[in-house]
């Protein structure tokens, strides 16, 4: 089911992550829990892509397909995974376990949410990170040791402290803080958070933001971000992609999926979001509970919650396809959709003037 | 905007006393310490009023005893037990108190009534080392063995062997240890004569000299094979279902999820990630487990006439030696306490959070 | 018929139907887990050998010199013993001693432990520290050892002073394990909010708290029944209780009178430690199953 989603650009001619026709899913009791379903998307060079969607939509699967570290139970039907670092091309679902190893953390590094427990309680951050180093590096100890205090201060902590420390003496942001620098220790190319800022607080939640602002200017490196939070996806994306039931709905630049959302989920996803200067009447939940991932609905999947569902729609799941440049959508009423979009953009705009 | 808030490692300005003192006082392994000496205190003198205040007061019991077999006057007889359960009668009963708790730190536990002469001290360096062999390897193999057992059946759940395991496990934890000790002298020395018996009795063979010879040590580890190999049968099964469970509940945590996710290699991740980690709880488990196993050594070592301080005790209490009872029933609490504040010590240095008192 | 008869007749109807309801669950519960039911069979059984079977099965009381050490006949089933006697016989009069002690002392410790652990947990404070400080020097004094010590100072020739005592020296563990579940119940969500909605002591203590710790309290219930069972028999075994009829006695006449060294005599020691093996078996099990009786998740109001 290959789609030609992307117009190719220099840029995106040889991205570092491309992903073809993936399916996991993993057996309970019940039934097949049909997790990842047919997932296509390219992850471009220096970009940072967002996964949305609501609880259970099987974003957090994807990334961890991505890396192969799914439980025992879930499996990966069918697809392709393709990682391409200077010149050379790499089948990541071929690799065998060792090399995937290797693959870990050096090319394609996923921080998971919340960091609270994300460290053995018994060693010292020194120990950890110098057992990833020697996991894969041929670097000397004092140079693992120099490199790690490097990006300790980067993360903006205080290295020499924090190094000796067990995980125990630091705060939850801390810790966060120090697996960010963990992360781009072996300088991967690519970065997979998962839910980053959830387990924090407010404060922290911006601090760590701020940071993540920061490394992705200046280190360069590709970024998937896993969230159900759209602000966050304002703040950091380049590219966003709605999840829903296992499958890519919408993908396409920010702007576009804020402002022109093409797809009756994305949409809703936003008006549920309240604003500062949003009126209360604008807040619009979207109605019902996503789907039985074992007994999915027929057709599309997200019918039975879309006020726009036509018989068509309960009959035949759209595919993802290009909607405009470079904005690819799966639904068959985008136009309504996206007429819906503007009338409320519009209104938002009188509010914010009205207050003034 | 950096700021870091791990402990402070330098003493503030004001009144740096009170902080070393507060610093001091929370510290775990300072507390287990004035606990243990404390359980000491208590335990002295939880003997003492017992063998002094109960109806059947043994000092009374023994100079009746003197009066009446060997015709000695009744002051004759207060002296002659006085000397022996080294104590003043004549001294209201604080002041006995205090002598006691004296002559105890002098390590005098007064003197066995029917060996006549023999200092209990004597008596009892005599007999306790045997114990804390037999004991001590019999919980070393029992602990390595199941925590290796326990690790490895939480990684192979789906085995066939597991639940089979899992249940011979769960049914040896639940049999009282001298039963198991029964049992294996009854079959494996008596029905199907696999072990000889008969000269596995004592701790060791009247022959051998004692020495740091291969003969005198194949000597005593053949004398205390049986008795060590009921204290593993016995305690195994808990070390077992413990690691088993520790494990499992280890291997759900984020950490390892992590530690796979950074590339670190199984071995690694087992060792000092699971590992470590599994098997603290049951350090805190040692710890209790050991009071039972000294405690059963009474039994034990009377079924296989192992000639360990559980024997003696056994031999005292049938004699009514008060003063030797007495002696043998403290030097055990106060191994098992002494054992437990070590097992402290351990879980300290292998759980760092718990080394200074209190976190961020 | 008046008014009142009449209803007190439904009354009772309704009484005698809830309680067949009651053990019908409760039988339903019971069989979730296998092991658990199994143990509970087994546990039943003993009672019942116990307890109906002196009544059916006469005391061995003949001595029958020339049936020394026999194996297992028609006409003893087990066996018999160093004067003829028949083992089975005594197997059956033997247990009764051992299951009232090890229920006895099973009921006080665990009374004892809740009554403390709670009002420990509940009121907290000095009390609280006090005992729990008490607690955790008294577990560190080996247990056994003790009661050998106390049994040549006091005369432990009955049942019920064996239980006492052996409740008191045992109270530690239980005050730790149920102070332990009190706590963690008084922080619920469903407490605190009873609480707030000032539903009164009484209340929170017997329709809030209590019903989600049974579980818990018959878990150690049984265990400080095993523990009994262990230092009844572990004592008489080295014979410093002057108990009579008893597993614990079978086993110490078989000790002191060498059966144990002899392949005839084998049914003489085997016989009663299968016996007080298999029973400690079934009350480890029955826990099992009664973990999933009194889980309040399962029972359906």
């Amino acid at each position: 089911m290959k789609n030609d989603i992307l117009n190719q650009s220099v840029s995106q001619k040889s991205p570092p992550l491309s992903v073809q026709d993936l399916w996991v899913e993993y057996k309970i009791e019940r039934g097949m829990v049909k997790a990842v379903r047919g997932v296509n998307f390219d992850l471009r060079k220096g970009e940072s892509l967002s996964l949305i969607g609501e609880s259970g939509c099987g974003k957090t699967t994807l990334g961890l397909a991505l890396i192969r570290l799914l439980v025992k139970a879930a499996t990966i039907r069918q697809g392709q995974i393709t990682y391409r670092r200077d010149g050379r091309t790499t089948d990541v679902l071929a690799l065998k376990e060792r090399d995937m190893r290797y693959f870990r953390w050096r090319e394609c590094a996923m921080v998971f949410q919340s960091a609270l427990n994300a460290f053995n309680p018994v060693l010292r951050i020194w120990d950890q990170i110098y057992d990833t180093i020697k996991a894969h590096d041929g670097m000397s100890r004092d140079q693992a040791r120099e490199s790690a205090l490097r990006l300790l201060g980067y993360v903006q902590l205080d290295p020499e402290r924090v190094i000796d420390a067990y995980p125990h003496e630091l705060s939850g942001g801390m810790r966060q803080r120090v697996l960010l620098a963990m992360s781009l220790l072996l300088d991967p190319q690519i970065l997979i958070l998962d839910e980053p800022t959830t387990a924090l607080d407010i404060l922290t939640q911006r601090t760590i933001l701020d940071l993540m602002k920061r490394l992705k200017a200046e280190m360069g490196f590709s970024m998937i971000f896993i969230s159900h939070d759209l602000s966050i996806a304002a703040e950091l994306a380049d590219r966003v992609a709605t999840m829903y039931a296992g499958g890519i709905v919408e993908l396409g630049p920010v702007n576009d999926i804020f402002y022109r959302p093409a797809h009756p989920y994305t949409l809703g996803l936003i008006r549920a979001v309240p604003t500062v200067t949003g009126e209360f009447e604008d807040l619009v939940s979207i109605p019902g509970s996503p789907p039985d991932l074992i007994d999915l609905p027929s057709g599309c999947t997200f019918h039975p919650r879309c006020p726009y569902t036509t018989d068509r729609c309960r009959a035949e799941e759209p595919v993802l396809t290009l909607y405009e440049e470079d904005h690819a959508v799966a639904c068959f009423h985008s136009d309504q959709v996206r007429r819906e979009a503007d009338v409320m953009w519009k209104q938002q705009d009188h509010h914010a003037a009205g207050d003034m | 905007m950096s700021s870091t808030t791990a402990v402070p490692r330098t003493a503030p300005q004001r009144a740096p006393v009170l902080y070393w003192i507060r610093r001091i006082t929370s510290n775990f392994l300072v507390r287990r310490l004035a606990k243990a000496l404390f359980t000491v205190w208590f335990v002295t003198s939880l003997i003492f009023f017992l063998v002094r205040l109960m109806p059947s007061n043994p000092v009374e019991v023994y100079i009746n005893e003197l009066i009446m077999y060997y015709s000695l006057t009744y002051d004759q007889a207060r002296d002659q037990a006085a000397s022996l359960f080294a104590i003043d009668l004549d001294a209201p009963l604080h002041k006995q108190y205090f002598e006691y708790m004296g002559q105890l730190l002098h390590g005098n536990l007064g003197t066995s009534l029917r060996s006549p002469g023999t200092p209990v001290m004597k008596i009892i360096v005599a007999f306790l080392p045997w114990t804390i062999f037999s004991v001590g390897i019999g919980l070393l193999v029992s602990f390595t063995l199941g925590v290796g057992l326990g690790m490895l059946m939480a990684y192979k759940r789906e085995a066939l062997w597991e639940p089979i395991l899992s249940g011979a496990a769960s049914m040896l934890s639940s049999i009282p240890s001298y039963i198991i000790g029964i049992v294996l002298l009854v079959y494996l020395g008596v029905y199907w004569g696999l072990v000889p018996i008969h000269q596995m009795r004592g701790s060791r063979s009247p022959g051998i000299q004692p020495g740091f010879t291969p003969a005198f040590i194949a000597d005593i580890f053949f004398h205390a094979a049986m008795p060590i190999a009921t204290y593993v049968l016995a305690t195994i099964g808990t070390w077992i279902l413990s690691m088993k469970s520790s494990t499992m509940s280890t291997l759900g945590e984020d950490y390892i999820t992590v530690a796979r996710a950074r590339g670190l290699s199984e071995t690694r991740i087992t060792t000092a990630y699971v590992g470590r980690n599994a098997m603290l709880p049951l350090v805190t488990e040692l710890a209790i487990n050991l009071g039972f196993v000294v405690g059963g050594s009474i039994l034990i070592e009377s079924i296989f006439v192992y000639q360990g301080i559980g024997f003696r005790l056994l031999q005292a209490l049938n004699t009514r030696d008060y003063p030797l009872m007495q002696g043998i029933f403290l030097i055990i609490t106060i191994s098992v306490i002494f054992s437990n504040l070590l097992a402290d010590f351990v879980y300290s240095w292998l759980d760092p959070r718990i080394r200074i008192g209190g976190g961020e | 018929m008046t008014e009142t008869t009449v209803r007190g007749t439904r009354t009772t109807f309704h009484w005698i139907g809830g309680l067949f309801l009651a053990l019908g669950t409760f039988l339903k519960n019971m069989s979730r887990n296998k092991i658990g039911f199994l143990g509970f069979l087994m546990f039943i059984g003993f009672v019942l050998l116990t307890t109906v079977g002196p009544k059916l099965v006469p005391e061995a009381n003949r001595a029958d010199l020339t049936a020394i050490y026999q194996p297992p006949s028609r006409e003893h089933p087990m066996g018999t013993d160093s004067q003829g006697k028949d083992i089975w016989a005594q197997i059956v009069h033997g247990g009764l001693d051992i299951l009232e002690m090890a229920l006895l002392t099973g009921v006080i410790s665990t009374f004892i432990g809740i009554t403390l652990g709670s009002l420990s947990a509940i009121i907290g404070g000095r009390l609280d520290s006090f005992l729990t400080t008490l607690a955790d020097v008294w577990l560190t004094i080996p247990r056994f050892p003790l009661l050998a010590v106390l049994a040549t100072l006091i005369q432990l020739n009955s049942v019920v002073m064996l239980a006492l005592i052996l409740s008191v020296l045992s109270w530690a563990g239980l005050y730790r394990a149920i102070r332990a579940q009190v706590f963690s119940l008084k922080e619920r969500d469903y407490v605190e909010a009873a609480v707030a909605l000032d539903m009164g002591l009484r209340h929170i203590i017997f329709s809030e708290i209590m019903p989600n710790m049974m579980s818990y309290i018959a878990i150690s219930f049984t265990f400080s029944m095993t523990a009994a069972i262990y230092a009844q028999v572990g004592l008489v075994f080295l014979g410093l209780v002057p108990l009579t009829r008893n597993w614990g006695v079978m086993i110490n006449l078989a000790w002191t009178q060498g059966a144990i060294f002899f392949r005839d005599s084998v049914y003489f020691i085997m016989m009663p430690v299968t016996a007080i093996a298999l029973f400690q078996l079934s009350i480890v099990w029955m826990s099992r199953s009664l973990e999933e009786v009194f889980n309040p998740r399962l029972r359906s109001r």
